[in-house]
């Protein structure tokens, strides 16, 4: 298999612009100033899925789990209208709650991408519904150019019949989500009630900001999965068992982490800074993975078929690995490292990264990780070297890895040089990532 | 000076006044008033809607420019009797420009006659005034370049030395980028004297530009040079963050750096107010945002040095203002301009924070009341915006708190996107006493920006930096306002920009005073209409 690292040095770095190359056509035709080229249904699905990048940061709801579940549900959308076609296998039957499809007309003409922006078009505009006044406006002008440049040249009962057919499977797609527990978050997530664990060692606000004074989305946990059986099904040990005692296994995950982050390299605190993917400022982490895998796809010119399967299946792992995590979270409620540091060892302590608002164990950033770097690696290769220039529009660089497995452990460990994750969280949300992305990599698309 | 400053406020952590914690009355007299103005447009008015007020007829009454967006601006000389009901009276200024997002006035070529900064969507203007309330466009003769952006923010100091204005614009989103805005935030603009000359060179680019929504000259360390403090949206800028920026004379502009102890912050800035509410003689700065907002007070010194780093005291001090208050809704705020005075004239400044939704945004607040914080003796605040009367439910943006008709109470103007600005009379009857004065020097910078007016009161020190900028794209020129309590004198002075310190003086208290540089404070009174 072809790597990017096998490239030679320029078509690397070409590479890295092919992920906008198809955005920028869509640009300058709108202007008249290149030739029309008609989009195939890969672009669409690639730009309509570069525009769910943006609307994730920039919109104010879209914490990792809910980013999460846009990208399973938007990702199961475009592998369904693919399916259609009659190529790839359903995944009716195999994701819990999610019936068939509307059925095409037999015999009948279609346009694959008209039906692709048509299906995305819907399900972009319904689950970003919310987006601000420039997120609409944006959604409005993509969807009027690709509606306009897919359409072109088609007859109007093939156009007509292929919009009907996309936005059916996408209401279709919508209506299984509506009854999953997180079609509706309020406050950003954050429960207006809740009361908090006073045992020792439990989870306790971090911030001064009033909204984070409760956890964020406690009930994420009780969501329906969806390629997994439940949000239990990939249980965790618990962490140690929490001790203020000097020498415990507690204070020394604590104190690994609070000299670490006094010593830290420009390495280590780069890594930090990489995989901070923070919420309404980032893509966040699952965002971070989708534009990696999104990357890749770009860059081998990866047919339809490919790219609906990647995204679906990477989608759930992700989705799942949040239901799965946030159960484990809120089963164990466990301290950051920030109070209890400041509580037990250094009372003016200041880790690089801000703590999330909600409990520690286990790493939700590990979790996931694990999960994409299995269905990747499944999907890719175990050896599969690759560019992740997810925030080189932040200043941030490029980071080169030589497997999936590799970014995901230092996604991981980025969470300890910022301070805001014990060890186990760490290597315990690795494994449970691992194993909820099996489920993932179970599903059937091909026959 | 700094540590004798950070001494006396470890002394001091509390300064009560006779009236304190009453809770102002205001009366809304919009319709009466004669205003009518509506900040109109869509999308390119998403931001912006601002007011200038000033006082362009000489009277001493503060008149009023009023940004109406995709409609012309619209002036409103002030008609009130003192002590009056608030009146306007509409007129032709020459400043009825369309496109206007917001406006600051400034006396950018020292005649000791207002002029205009308009803040527009495409190119700015400069106005020149004539006097009489009547304007004329000067880019040309100035050598002011207008640019073509969507400007939202400015600021104004004077450098040393410099005979005309340096003036900072805040610019936001790429306008024409449609699919992907995020990102392209345009530069911001640094439009320094030209050597030499009362003209201005060509703007320098404040290259990385974050989408600005306020900025403020504030010599934050008391240096003497003040550096600019720029409050950015973080909805547009990719690897952006809230910036200080050095501007020293004769030098390009820099980047406060993390090595200079400059803390990363990342919020959806849309407005800076400052004072100095420790007694420190340091400035405090609000910062508006959506859900919490931030209050920001420097850090004591590390190893002798003093960095500019702040601790977030909102939450202590309770002035999150992070959800409505009143109405029912309980989604999250959307807060732009922020202004500190003192309502009730009890010695403590007060915050008022204007609100309003984006546009249609959901998940906040649809009806989304003003706050008016009001200080307790304590150093906290407590909301009384639907007490005091000013707790609209229109879509708020820029604002002002003045004193309209000069009775010592401080007035509130706010506009509204698509819905008319309002004006409210402050009608407190239990309020303390006052004093308000206003700062005049020869040469060039004649309104003394980057003066601090000092009043003592007690034992305590009020301290404001005469600053042109800040809040969401509103500003004012004229009478600097300041409760006194029970008090029925006050000891006054100023640090006059090039940082000579005038002398003490004692004014009686319910009174105006001009404080020209060299001369004892001269007493004022408006005249019968």
């Amino acid at each position: 298999m072809l790597t990017v690292h096998d490239m030679p040095n320029e078509a690397r770095v070409n590479r890295i612009r092919l992920f906008l190359a198809a955005l920028i056509m869509l640009a300058f035709s709108a202007t008249g100033a290149l030739a029309q080229e008609r989009p195939g249904a890969d672009q669409v699905l690639h730009n309509w899925s570069r525009m769910v990048l943006e609307l994730v940061r920039h919109t104010p709801t879209y914490s990792p789990p809910v980013a999460s579940r846009a990208f399973a549900y938007l990702g199961v959308t475009a592998y369904e209208a693919a399916a259609g076609a009659g190529t790839l296998v359903s995944l009716a039957g195999q994701l819990n709650g999610l019936s068939p499809a509307p059925e095409r007309e037999a015999g009948a003409a279609y346009d694959e991408a008209v039906v692709m922006q048509a299906a995305m078009a819907f399900g972009v505009r319904n689950f970003f519904g919310n987006t601000g006044p420039t997120g609409q406006r944006a959604m409005k002008a993509m969807e009027a150019r690709l509606a306009e440049m897919t359409a072109a040249g088609l007859a109007q009962d093939v156009i007509a019949r292929s919009v009907a057919y996309g936005e059916a499977v996408g209401a279709h797609v919508l209506a299984w989500s509506m009854e999953d527990g997180g079609a509706v978050v309020e406050n950003m997530g954050f429960p207006f009630d809740h009361a908090l664990n006073d045992k020792p060692g439990a989870w306790a606000p971090t911030s001064l900001v009033v909204q984070q004074q409760a956890p964020l989305l406690p009930k994420w946990g009780e969501n329906r999965s969806f390629a997994m059986p439940t949000g239990a099904s990939c249980p965790l040990p618990p962490p140690p068992a929490y001790s203020e005692e000097a020498g415990s296994e507690f204070h020394a995950e604590a104190l690994a982490v609070y000299e670490t982050s006094k010593a830290l390299t420009p390495e280590q605190t780069a890594i930090a800074r990489f995989w901070s993917d923070d919420p309404m400022l980032s893509p966040t982490p699952p965002g971070h993975w989708i534009f990696i895998a999104m990357d890749i796809l770009q860059a081998k010119n990866a047919d339809v078929a490919e790219r609906a399967d990647l995204l679906a299946r990477l989608g759930v792992a992700l989705a799942d690995s949040f239901i799965g995590c946030w159960h484990a979270k809120y089963e164990y409620d466990l301290i950051r490292p920030v109070t209890y540091i400041r509580r037990v060892i250094d009372p003016n302590w200041q880790p690089i990264l801000i703590t999330p608002p909600f409990p520690e164990y286990p790493s939700g950033h590990s979790t996931q990780s694990g999960a994409a770097a299995a269905v990747l690696t499944a999907h890719f290769g175990a050896e599969f070297a690759f560019d992740d220039a997810t925030h080189e529009d932040e200043g941030l660089g490029v980071r080169a890895y030589p497997d999936f497995w590799t970014a995901a452990e230092e996604a991981a460990m980025s969470r300890l040089y910022g301070g805001i994750h014990f060890r186990a969280a760490i290597e315990r949300g690795l494994e449970q990532g691992r194993c909820i992305g099996a489920f993932a990599t179970a599903l059937k698309t091909v026959e | 000076m700094r540590r004798t400053l950070l001494a006396l406020s470890a002394a001091i952590c509390v300064a009560p006044g006779a009236n304190a914690q009453a809770i102002p009355s205001f009366v809304e007299e919009t319709e009466a008033s004669g205003i009518d103005s509506v900040f109109e447009g869509e999308w390119e008015y998403m931001v912006g809607g601002g007011v200038a007020v000033f006082d362009c007829s000489g009277d001493g009454f503060p008149d009023m420019l009023l940004a109406g967006g995709s409609a012309p601006a619209k002036f409103y000389r002030n008609v009130s009797e003192a002590g009056g009901d608030l009146r306007f009276e509409a007129a032709e200024s020459g400043a009825e420009l369309d496109k206007v997002a917001g406006a600051y006035p400034l006396d950018i070529d020292g005649d000791g006659i207002t002029d205009l900064v308009l803040l527009r969507v495409g190119e700015n203007v400069v106005l020149r005034g004539l006097g009489e309330c009547r304007f004329e466009r000067a880019n040309e003769d100035w050598a002011f370049e207008g640019g073509d952006a969507w400007s939202t923010a400015f600021a104004a100091t004077w450098e040393t030395g410099a005979d005309f204005p340096t003036l900072a614009i805040g610019n936001y989103v790429d306008r024409n980028e449609q699919m992907f805005p995020w990102g392209s935030c345009t530069d911001n603009w640094l439009h320094r004297p030209q050597a030499g000359e009362r003209r201005f060179a060509a703007p320098l680019p404040l290259t990385p530009s974050h989408c600005a929504l306020s900025m403020l000259f504030t010599d934050w360390n008391r240096s003497g040079t003040p550096s600019l403090r720029v409050s950015n949206d973080r909805e547009y800028y990719k690897g952006g963050q809230e910036q200080l920026w050095h501007v020293r004379p004769g030098e390009a502009p820099a980047l406060y750096t993390a090595e200079e102890g400059w803390q990363r912050l990342r919020i959806w800035g849309m407005g800076i107010a400052s004072y100095d509410l420790g007694f420190d003689g340091y400035p405090d700065y609000f910062l508006t945002s959506m859900a919490d907002n931030k209050l920001q007070r420097l850090m004591p010194f590390e190893a002798g040095k003093m960095l500019p780093r702040y601790d977030d005291i909102a939450f202590a001090k309770g002035v999150t203002a992070h959800r409505p208050y009143v109405g029912g809704e309980i989604q999250p705020s959307t807060a732009w301009h922020a202004q500190f005075e003192d309502v009730n004239n009890d010695g403590l400044v007060d915050l008022f924070v204007a609100k309003g939704n984006v546009w249609e945004m959901p998940d906040f607040a649809r009806r989304d009341p003003n706050n008016l914080l009001i200080q307790k003796p304590d150093g906290t605040f407590f909301e009384a915006g639907d007490k005091a009367g000013v707790a609209s439910m229109l879509t708020g943006r820029g604002a002002a708190l003045a004193d309209f008709n000069l009775d010592g109470l401080v007035d509130l103007v706010v506009v509204n996107r698509h819905d008319k600005a309002q004006i409210w009379r402050n009608a407190s009857a239990d309020a303390g006493r006052w004093v308000q004065v206003k700062v005049e020097q020869d040469g060039p910078n004649r309104d003394a920006v980057g003066a601090w007016i000092e009043v003592r009161r007690g034992d305590v020190i009020m301290r404001r930096e005469a600053t042109s900028g800040g809040g969401h794209v509103s500003g004012q020129t004229g009478w600097w306002h300041f409760g006194l309590g029970d008090l029925d004198a006050a000891e006054i002075r100023v640090i006059w920009p090039d940082g000579v310190e005038g002398e003490w003086a004692r004014v009686a208290a319910d009174g105006f005073y001009v404080l020209a540089r060299n001369s004892e404070p001269v007493a004022w009174t408006p005249s019968d209409r």
